[in-house]
Order: C-alpha cells, then structure tokens, then sequence
C-alpha cells in the first residue's frame, strides 16, 4: 500500500471513530433512558403530581423556570450581546469581556451555592422561583451574551454603512436594521440557553427547592418543582418504580433539550441563508 | 458620539471661533475644504488637501490606489467617524458652516450629504422598505409611497420595480441594486451625493445607465464621485482633482495634485504627475 492510501485511510478511520464517540453516547443514552421510562410511561405521567405516579407538577415548573430565564436572561443577555457588538470600546468592553468571560468558566455548584447564601439566606427569599431563574441565568448569560454578539458581527458592516450615511441613529440602526438579519442567530442562542437549563440541577438544588405542589408564579417564598430535581431523587430512592418515575423525568428533559435543539439548528440555517444574501 | 444640538441651516456660527468672510468662498461653492489631513492613529493618509466643490457640478476624483481619494471622499460626510482612532486635521465648510465645528451632529449631517457605496449594498428588506426606511426612521409621517415611487423613478429604476416592489432587494442584478441605492440615497433629500466608486462591481451597461443618471441628477443634486476608471471621469464629470501618493520617510501620504475643468486636466494638465498618471505611464 503507498504511503498516500495510507495516510488517507488513517484520516478517514479516524473520522468514523469520532463520528462514532459523538453519535454512540447520544444515542445510547435517548434508548437507554426512554426503555427505563418504559414502566411509568402512561396519561398519569401528565396527570398527577409526584406525591402520586405523576410529573406533572415538575414538568410545569421546569417550563415555568424556563420561561423566566428566557425572560431574564434574555433580556440581559441579548443587551448586553448587543452592547458588545455594537457600541462597546476600550476599557468598557475589555471589563464586559472579561466578566463574561469568567461566568462561563463558573462551575454551576458554585453558582447554586452563591445563589443559596445570597438569594435564599441573606435577601430572605426561600427557596423561590426567583432565585432559581437568577440562578440559572447567571450560569446561560455569557453564552447568550457571546452568541448575540456573533449574530450582530456577522452582519455586514457594508449595512451600518448605509445606514449612517443616509442620517439613521444608531438606536435605530441596531433594532430596525441589523436586528431582524441577526434575530436567527440571537434566537437560536437563547434556545440552546434554554436546553442548557433545562439539564441543569446543582444551580437549582439550593435556589428553587422542591414542592409536590403545581408551581405558582409567586416570584418569591414559593419552592419549584423541576424535572433533574425528580431524577436525582427518586433515582436514590429504593423500588423499581421510583427509578422508573427518574427515568421518565429524564425523557421528559431529553425530549424538551431535543425539541429546542432542534428547533435552534433550523434557526441557525435560517441566519446562514439571510447573511450568505448579504453578502453577495 | 461627541455631537450636540441639531445643526443650523446655512448659518455661519459665530461662536465657532473667527469665521472667514463668505467673499472667500464664491457663492457656488457648497463645500469649501481648507488644509485637510487625515491620520488612521499616528499614519497620515491625506495631507494638505484644499479644494472646493460646485454646487450642480459633477466632480470627479481620480489618482492611483492608495492616494486617499476614498477616504477624502468619506471626510465630506464624516463617515470616517465610524472608524475608531481616526482624527481629521483643517476644516470643511458646507455651505459656510464647518462640518467638524463642535455643534454639528455627523448623523443629521450625512442626510444633507447621502452617499453611494462601491459594492452596492442594499438592506435586507424589500425594494420599497429600502427607499422608505431612512425617511420613515428620521420621522417622515404616513404613507410614502409618492415618496419611493418619485426617489425610484429619479433613480431610473421605477419602471423595472413597479410591479415588484415587495420583493426583496437581493433579487435584483447589481446594477439595479446600486440604483436602489441611489434611490435610497435620493429619498432622504440630501444637498451632495457621494458616490464611492459606483461602477466598479458593475458591468458595463449597467455602468453606463449610471453615469446617465449621475448626468441627469447633478441639476438637482452636487455629486462627488471617485472613481479610478478615467474614461469615466472624462464622461461624467465637470470638473476634476488628480491625487497622488507621495513617499516619504517610509510613509505613504495622499496628496491632491491639482483640481481643474475635466477637459483641462484631460488635455492640458499643469503637474508632470498628472500627465504620467493620465498618459498611463504612472499607476
């Protein structure tokens, strides 16, 4: 065999192995999970509450969560994406940077405990969903952060060109013309945000609490119930059916986490194409 | 941005430190530039350039690459601002007032001064929200479309949008881009057009209903155009400034050489630089 052939059969080997340590986890792990979640699979899984043979109540909260993370950490995140992009220079940026560069190296234990002395302990809110939402924005911002500003750079700066010379303010430049090109790449960001949090547990376990109760919206006092929260416990738990009841809570996530991601990979083909016209 | 207060219409400010005498400048002049020079950080791009623009004049600016026509072009509406780290030494008066005087605001500045880039570069939206945006945005009220349909057909591009005015802008060729462009431009109502090189990303039928239209716009409009295409200068322009680059020191620092009538500069240039340039044995 010539010393090319080899060398190019070595690249490709080395190819399908990496194919296969991505793909293989993936999949085992969706079969695994879902052939435990088997035995507690059924209407009640929706229907009662964890106190019965349900999720329902934790399915609420984690979407609950959910949605006030969007809220928040979008909010935030997307200014500050925003910021970096668009307006920021010099010492301001290297300081925004930075930080943000530090919140994402956080580990999310940390975080849940610095949320628990800090939200739950010494500002008095319990166990709250406002916590838990502080507690997992802190740990999705820098990536909402990093990829809003990705989305605003990859517009062309031929486009804040244009809009400067014919008189536009830059407020309006930002929100009129550059966001509707970066708002793909800006949402697909946020989704992937969300898939992050709703995996996540050590951020939640000392913030948001748990109750057998529906969530309420009460921002403070009130604990969450969340879908890891069902999985680490009841996976300690002894009996065949609380580990069901664990593994179903796990689908549940998994199938949420597969849903958005999915949904953000559309997206993220939608900002390619809008950008690819731009540049012509 | 550093800007305060809106910028007075032609009216000379009196506390924007001693004012030349308008009799300086004769009343055609819409913009006067005195000793300019341009510093990208500690580098001088431009030095020294002094020249005035003819109100309802073609002027073109020609030179080598790297002269500094371009960026010349983008003091006269500040566009250079964008760029951190830049500084402009002299001054440029437009209609009396100077553009870098302390109570002029670039923003509102550069609708007065419109400009047309080399590569066009339309925003992605449709053809109509192209021409309607900057107008809408810098507070026009209602309905607009007197206002795109009469800005389009300015643009000669009217009759081959009518019916499409919905569609995106980046489904017409390039040539109907940059008239898009123009239109856009055109819409915002300034007093001076830039345009940057506006041919060179187009073929040539599309280059020659542009220089058209540079013909028939300048009897409302003064147009400034670089371009390194001679021929070009030679067709649409009334009068003309050759730059230069000149070595020195390890640097390269634009210069303007002369600014003459288009036909003088053509046949009977007063610099040996100039002639080299045009006679194509420089550049």
């Amino acid at each position: 065999m010539s010393r090319r052939r080899l060398t190019d059969l070595t690249f490709w080997v080395v190819c399908a192995l990496a194919f296969v340590f991505i793909a293989a986890p993936s999949v085992s792990i969706l079969a695994s999970v879902i052939h435990q979640a088997v035995p507690s699979l059924g209407w009640s899984l929706f229907s009662q509450r964890t106190n019965a043979n349900g999720i329902e109540n934790a399915i609420l909260g984690t979407l609950v969560l959910l949605v006030g993370v969007l809220v928040v950490a979008g909010t935030i995140g997307v200014a500050a994406g925003i910021y970096l992009a668009e307006f920021a220079t010099g010492r301001s940026e290297r300081l925004l940077r930075f930080f943000s560069d530090v919140l994402s190296g956080m580990p999310s234990i940390v975080v849940g405990y610095v949320g628990y002395v800090t939200f739950v302990v010494a500002f008095h809110w319990g166990f709250s969903l406002l916590a838990g939402v502080i507690a997992l924005t802190i740990l999705v911002l820098p990536y909402v952060v990093k990829t809003t500003e990705v989305a605003f750079r990859q517009v062309p700066t031929t486009i804040r060109e244009a809009a400067a010379g014919l008189g536009i303010e830059r407020s309006s430049t930002v929100l009129r013309i550059l966001m509707p090109p970066a708002a793909p790449g800006v949402l697909s960001g946020l989704i992937v945000a969300l898939a992050i949090s709703t995996g996540e547990l050590a951020p939640l376990l000392f913030t948001a609490g748990f109750t057998d109760q529906n969530p309420s919206l009460a921002p403070l006092h009130r604990q969450v119930p969340y879908l890891t929260n069902v999985t680490f416990t009841d996976l300690s738990l002894p009996g065949a059916r609380a580990h069901a009841t664990a593994a179903a809570a796990a689908a549940v996530s998994l199938v949420i986490v597969v849903l958005l991601i999915t949904a953000g990979r559309a997206l993220s083909r939608r900002s390619r194409r809008m950008t690819q016209g731009m540049m012509l | 941005m550093v800007d305060a207060g809106p910028m007075a219409r032609k009216t000379v400010r009196t506390s924007d430190g001693p004012q030349p005498p308008r009799t300086d400048s004769p009343p055609d002049d819409v913009l006067v530039v005195r000793d300019l020079s341009f510093y990208y950080g500690s580098f001088r791009a431009l030095r020294d350039v002094s020249l005035a623009i003819r109100r309802h004049e073609v002027t073109a600016l020609i030179g080598p690459s790297g002269c500094g026509k371009t960026t010349f072009l983008r003091c006269l509406n500040r566009l250079n601002d964008l760029i951190p780290g830049t500084r402009v030494d002299g001054r440029i008066d437009f209609d009396g007032e100077n553009i870098y005087g302390p109570d002029v605001r670039a923003i509102e500045l550069r609708r007065r001064i419109g400009m047309v880039f080399q590569k066009p570069n339309p925003f992605p939206k449709s053809i109509y929200d192209n021409v309607a945006l900057a107008p809408r945005l810098n507070g026009a009220r209602g309905r607009l479309d007197d206002l795109v349909e009469e800005s389009l057909t300015r643009a000669a591009l009217w009759e081959e949008v009518k019916d499409k005015l919905h569609d995106s802008a980046f489904s017409l060729s390039g040539g109907q881009q940059q008239r898009l462009c123009i239109a856009r431009t055109i819409a915002v109502r300034p007093e001076v057009i830039l345009m940057d090189e506006p041919c060179s990303a187009l073929d040539p039928i599309a280059t020659f209903r542009i220089e058209e239209l540079m013909a028939e716009l300048k009897d409302d409009y003064t147009i400034v155009v670089v371009t390194h295409n001679m021929q070009q200068a030679a067709r649409v322009s009334d009068r003309t400034a050759f730059f230069t680059v000149e070595v020195n020191d390890g640097g390269r620092t634009g210069v303007m050489v002369e600014m003459a009538p288009t036909p003088d500069i053509f046949t009977t240039p007063a610099d040996q630089r100039t002639e080299d340039y045009i006679t194509g044995r420089f550049g």
